[in-house]
């Protein structure tokens, strides 16, 4: 494949990541924003593939292995497994409006592509939109985590910002050592697993959700 | 096809929207009847009931003023002329000065305008309801599809429906910038609330509490409803034919007949395709309620501004 092309293909799947970024700040459901975060890994997975494709770095291709098992089907699993074990509500309890979510989220895209283009000649070192695409599903996922209640929405949140995190490692670097990637994926797998177990035993014992837990009791 | 098109070719085109219009949402129909397990209507049906109302005679309520006979003839009217905007078989800039995307947006907000205006005048509850439904809804769809509109257009350096279908060209997704995707996600977005179907509105219930646009036609009958029907179907394929034009690539390069033919077949696939898409997000949503619906348009919204973001920054 010829550079050129390459920088198309990563455009394209930073379009479409930012696309399932929306879908999960806009999704009414929980079990809708599972989907999309399962979506979005899959275009990850798929952007390490075209990227091992184009560099060679076999690495990539280990990447994107682990990726699209970890990330686009087991986490994915796990929290759809939570959701039916917990009985929860289906429905997404957001702090503020979900219009106004939407709203923050335009003006991080819009900031995020202004800072990059800030950059100048550097952003022409890196692969297309992958930087600003990168910085925006990032602070978006922050964003998921900071205006939802439910500790299960803002795991949904933790996965969107890892994968923006690791969409601009991997289009900017193109490839980071596969030591640290996978340091990376086992952090988020361990994270995955420690707030499951978390939810459904303070789920259990005391039948309370994380927004409750604001106060601190002598 | 790329090149000027003649008047003739125009009027052609316009007069075929306005006869396929009512097939399309035969079309729809059917499909949503099959996916439900059901035989439903034929395809002509649509057909069958403008026959039928077109040789009833109108009944109008006492308190209508005089203007109101002439809101279903100025709606179609509107509509109809929108339709010699979108681009058929040909693409490239027509041999006159015809108008543009912005035009064929303006003339839809003009008959919704009226339609509006039509329901509140025959002094009915209902109509008042719908329309002031509508006139929630509309300010969050036209902006946005004016939005997407320019996505694409800021990339043609035109606001011609033709030149912008022309710049398109023959090859398909390859051809998409990641720009397009964006947009392409807003309009799928919109096309349900613009065409009046789930999750917005729903065309085919008469219950109070449910209706958008067919609350504003309570009033009408006969020959007046007929008109107002037919320009719902004409808005419809309009709408299509938009997103077509604006994201779907062209068929063939050519002025001959063999051209003409791909361009109508191609166009016929393309609306083909919305169509089953229109479908099949009715038949496996329900419709949502009032106060979510701009949740669901803000979709669109953040979409189209991606888009334009991706294109200008």
């Amino acid at each position: 494949m010829s550079a050129e092309s390459v920088y198309t293909i990563v455009d394209d799947l930073g379009a479409l990541l930012l696309f399932t970024m929306i879908l999960i700040l806009a999704a009414g459901q929980i079990y809708r924003a599972i989907y999309a975060v399962a979506a979005q890994s899959l275009l990850i997975a798929i952007a390490g593939g075209v990227l091992a494709t184009a560099t060679g770095n076999v690495d990539l291709w280990v990447i994107a292995g682990v990726t699209l098992g970890v990330k686009a089907i087991a986490l994915p699993w796990v929290l759809l497994w939570v959701v039916r074990r917990m009985n929860v509500r289906r429905e997404v309890e957001p702090v503020i409006p979900v219009a106004a979510t939407l709203t923050l989220a335009v003006m991080v895209v819009v900031m995020s592509f202004h800072v990059s283009a800030s950059l100048g000649s550097v952003r022409h070192a890196i692969t297309g939109n992958a930087l600003p695409v990168g910085i925006a599903l990032t602070l978006l996922g922050v964003l998921v985590m900071a205006t939802r209640k439910t500790a299960l929405h803002q795991m949904v949140g933790l996965f969107a910002s890892e994968n923006g995190i690791f969409f601009t490692a991997m289009a900017v670097t193109q490839g980071m050592p596969l030591i640290i990637e996978i340091g990376v994926i086992l952090d988020v797998i361990l994270a995955a697993l420690v707030m499951a177990i978390m939810v459904l035993r303070v789920r259990s014992t005391v039948d309370a959700d994380i927004a409750s837990l604001d106060r601190l009791r002598g | 096809m790329t090149g000027e098109s003649p008047l003739g070719l125009v009027l052609l085109e316009m007069a075929v929207l306005v006869v396929l219009g009512p097939l399309v949402t035969g079309i729809i129909q059917k499909l949503k009847a099959r996916l439900q397990c059901r035989q439903g209507a034929a395809v002509l049906q649509p057909y069958r009931d403008l026959a039928k109302l077109f040789r009833k005679g109108t009944v109008q309520a006492d308190t209508a003023s005089g203007f109101f006979w002439w809101i279903p003839v100025l709606v179609l009217a509107a509509t109809v002329a929108a339709g010699a905007l979108v681009p058929v078989v040909r693409t490239g800039p027509s041999a006159f000065p015809l108008g543009d995307a912005l035009m064929l947006l303006g003339l839809l907000a003009l008959a919704r305008f009226l339609t509006a205006i039509g329901a509140l005048d025959a002094g009915g509850a209902f109509g008042g309801m719908g329309a002031s439904r509508e006139m929630t809804i509309a300010p969050l769809v036209e902006p946005v599809l004016m939005m997407v509109v320019f996505s694409t257009a800021v990339a043609a350096g035109t606001t011609e429906l033709g030149a912008l279908a022309a710049q398109r060209g023959t090859s398909w997704i390859l051809d998409w910038h990641a720009a397009d995707f964006l947009g392409f996600a807003a309009m799928l977005v919109l096309l349900p609330s613009e065409t009046g179907r789930i999750p917005v509105d729903n065309p085919d219930t008469h219950l109070e509490l449910t209706m958008l646009h067919e609350g504003m036609l309570l009033e009408h009958s006969g020959p007046g409803l007929g008109c107002m029907a037919l320009a719902s179907h004409t808005r419809q394929i309009v709408t299509l034919g938009l997103v077509s034009a604006l994201f779907f690539p062209v068929a063939a390069d050519g002025a001959d007949a063999t051209g003409l033919l791909l361009g109508a077949g191609a166009f016929a696939a393309k609306i083909l395709v919305l169509a089953t898409y229109l479908a099949l997000v009715e038949s496996s949503y329900a419709k949502l309620r009032l106060f979510r619906v701009p949740q669901y348009l803000a979709i669109g919204f953040v979409c189209a501004l991606t888009a334009l973001a991706l294109r200008i920054l």
